[in-house]
């Protein structure tokens, strides 16, 4: 998409290009066997990606890389919803089926649970999403209300972020903010002045796909600060590196965003080692790769570290259970270098 | 729905756990404004639907179904004989040995659902069916057996058969007794091909025995030859749904399973012909001397096999 996003602009992705980006990508792809070794025996939280639109092998490079546990955040899927029976299938497969697929891989799933400021645009279509929303919010393994935020920045989605604000607070959920990919500056600023005035501590705010311009008027107001590694677009891992080293670790982390559009669900790993190389301690590499994801989305009470934090079992049957089910079905490990097919 | 098993169950909750997650459990089940409550008048009592079901509103028993695991610990219930044997009295086969208390407070919510109008009491499970997320889903099969107008959930039922989700499949094809009372033949043998496809213990369905058929048998034979030509295994204790129903061409793979290298196929073989009637299949048994006599003797049973 970094060649001919014009053509694409009627279908964006996650992220689009701003001229700029496109002609000068601050980001490096390294290949495994060049890092692996960097980052061995780290371990990664992805606090925003988009599995329902990735395949199995991406599950398993993740895995293999080093990745435990992810968020994926309701978002729009490209294609417009035109009725609420997909919205509820969508929200129900957000706990359902994709929760189920990544434990099969190894990666502990949580979700956060919202409307997507693009589709608070249809707003008889919102008004109904808003009523089932609730019976999602409180569900298990949902930590958060996100993504919410602006997209056009109209009326529209002033209305159902503000309303989605009221609902996290009333469930006691921390929200993830999506920030605007056009007039992103203000964009943010509104959003964090909105949940200000709504009475929402910053410290239950994650303030997402940030930059070099709007990081530090985030922190400084006592937001989160999290940052989209996304190839050839807003950030590039080069430049994130940058940031950690005049930031440093407090209140920073990393995600992929990766989804339908060209991205990496490695993007952490990688930008790991590149901070590696870099000089930067162990120590801020895991606070902004794993543990302030943690610390901020934890306030939900929804994640329990044990689940992961010394590798997340495959087989869990036995917690549910209380024997030793065998389960059939597919392979956690990467099976892709095998020329026979077993 | 008997009230005696809504107590039996509410006493295993109680059993295992915090007062303040009793606490939270009564008041969810009582939480209604300005409705009598006979059975919970005295805090710590713990008998809530005792006697009576929960008076809350719908609405408040399908949130406190949600958010559960909000307010409850993460723990595992091991039952004792005694509160087995209590359970079973009552629905044989339910077991919750082995649940998450969220799991069976769930359930227990359930019951408190109030089910003397048939419209709203289904549209309200339907509704949880519909948003369920996966623990949700296992802990709404669980409860099948104790809820009203079994006929309405066979579909789920099924469907749950269906499930790539391997822990809501469990949920309804093992350790639970609503399949074997309710299903059609045809889906009683889907559930015990999809368990045996997927690799997990068939003895752990309640009511193999008694819901064996021909059918069933002749399929596996198919299924088991698939599986030979793919290079693959089929667990030996599955042929135990076969003994009854030997015909000539099972009785070539049970022929097929004497000359396996595995001592689990032989023996499961001669368990099989030992239960036939068919003339055939004793004197083939009778071609393994050892065998026979471990059958014969009671030394070897299927639950040697069961793994």
């Amino acid at each position: 998409m970094c060649l001919n996003h014009n053509e694409l602009a009627q279908n964006p992705s996650h992220f689009e290009d701003s001229e700029e980006a496109t002609q000068a990508p601050a980001h490096r792809d390294i290949a495994w066997n060049d890092y692996k070794d960097l980052i061995k025996g780290m371990r990664f939280f992805d606090p925003h990606i988009h599995m329902v639109s990735r395949t199995t092998d991406d599950y398993q490079a993740m895995n293999q890389a080093g990745i435990v546990a992810l968020i994926e955040p309701a978002f729009w899927v490209g294609q417009p919803r035109t009725g609420l029976s997909t919205f509820k299938d969508y929200y129900s497969s957000l706990v359902g089926w994709e929760r189920f697929r990544s434990s099969q891989f190894g990666i502990k799933h949580y979700c956060t649970m919202g409307l997507n400021s693009r589709e608070a645009n249809n707003e008889p279509l919102a008004e109904q999403v808003m009523e089932i929303l609730p019976l999602y919010i409180y569900k298990e393994g949902v930590v958060g209300v996100g993504e919410i935020g602006f997209d056009d920045q109209t009326p529209a989605e002033e209305k159902y972020y503000r309303l989605q604000l009221e609902l996290a607070k009333e469930a006691k959920l921390p929200v993830q903010i999506h920030t605007p990919h056009r007039d992103k500056k203000k964009g943010t600023e509104r959003s964090m002045a909105i949940a200000l005035e709504h009475g929402i501590d910053p410290s239950w705010v994650i303030v997402d796909h940030n930059n070099e311009e709007t990081v530090k008027s985030v922190l400084d107001q006592g937001f989160w600060a999290a940052f989209t590694i996304y190839p050839f677009t807003k950030m590039g891992n080069e430049r994130m590196v940058k940031v950690v080293e005049q930031y440093g670790p407090e209140r920073i982390m990393i995600n992929s965003a990766a989804d339908w559009g060209i991205s990496d669900p490695l993007a952490i790993p990688k930008t790991a080692a590149l901070m590696k190389m870099r000089g930067i301690s162990d120590e801020t590499i895991r606070l902004v790769t794993y543990q302030n994801a943690i610390d901020a989305f934890g306030k939900s009470g929804q994640i329990d570290v044990t689940d992961f934090e010394s590798g997340y079992a495959v087989d869990q049957t036995e917690k549910f259970h209380g024997n030793s089910i065998l389960r059939g079905g597919q392979q956690p490990a990467p099976v892709k270098d095998f020329l026979v097919i077993n | 729905m008997s009230d005696i098993i809504k107590q039996k169950i509410w006493e295993i909750i109680a059993s295992h756990t915090s007062p303040a997650e009793v606490e939270w459990l009564q008041q969810k089940s009582v939480s209604t404004p300005g409705v009598s409550t006979p059975g919970v008048s005295t805090p710590g009592v713990s008998t809530p639907g005792a006697s009576t079901r929960g008076s809350s509103a719908p609405i408040e028993l399908m949130t406190a179904f949600v958010a559960a695991p909000r307010f409850l610990s993460k723990k595992i219930i091991n039952t004792s004989e005694a509160e087995q044997a209590a359970l079973n009295l009552e629905i044989p086969g339910f077991s919750v040995n082995g649940w998450s208390l969220v799991r069976l407070s769930r359930v227990w919510l359930l019951t408190q659902l109030d089910p003397s109008d048939k419209e709203d009491y289904t549209k309200s499970i339907e509704t949880l069916f519909d948003t369920a997320e996966m623990n949700e889903l296992v802990a709404l099969y669980s409860a099948l057996p104790l809820l009203s107008y079994p006929d309405q959930w066979l579909f789920r039922a099924t469907d749950a058969v269906r499930s790539n989700m391997g822990f809501v499949f469990d949920a309804i094809a093992l350790h639970n007794p609503f399949p074997e009372q309710y299903f059609s033949e045809l889906a009683w043998n889907q559930l015990v091909l999809k368990t045996i496809f997927n690799d997990k213990p068939i003895h752990f369905i309640e009511g193999l025995e008694n819901r064996m058929n021909e059918k069933l048998a002749v399929t596996l034979s198919d299924f088991a030859h698939e599986r030979w030509a793919a290079g693959r295994s089929v667990p030996a204790q599955v042929w135990r749904l076969t003994g009854k129903y030997l015909n000539p061409a099972l009785l070539a793979d049970m022929q097929h399973l004497f000359d396996s290298e595995k001592e689990e196929d032989r023996q499961a073989a001669a368990l099989a012909c030992g239960e036939a009637t068919l003339p055939a299949a004793n004197y083939l048994l009778a071609k393994y001397t050892d065998l026979e006599k471990s059958v014969k003797s009671g030394a070897l049973t299927w639950a040697d096999l069961e793994h």
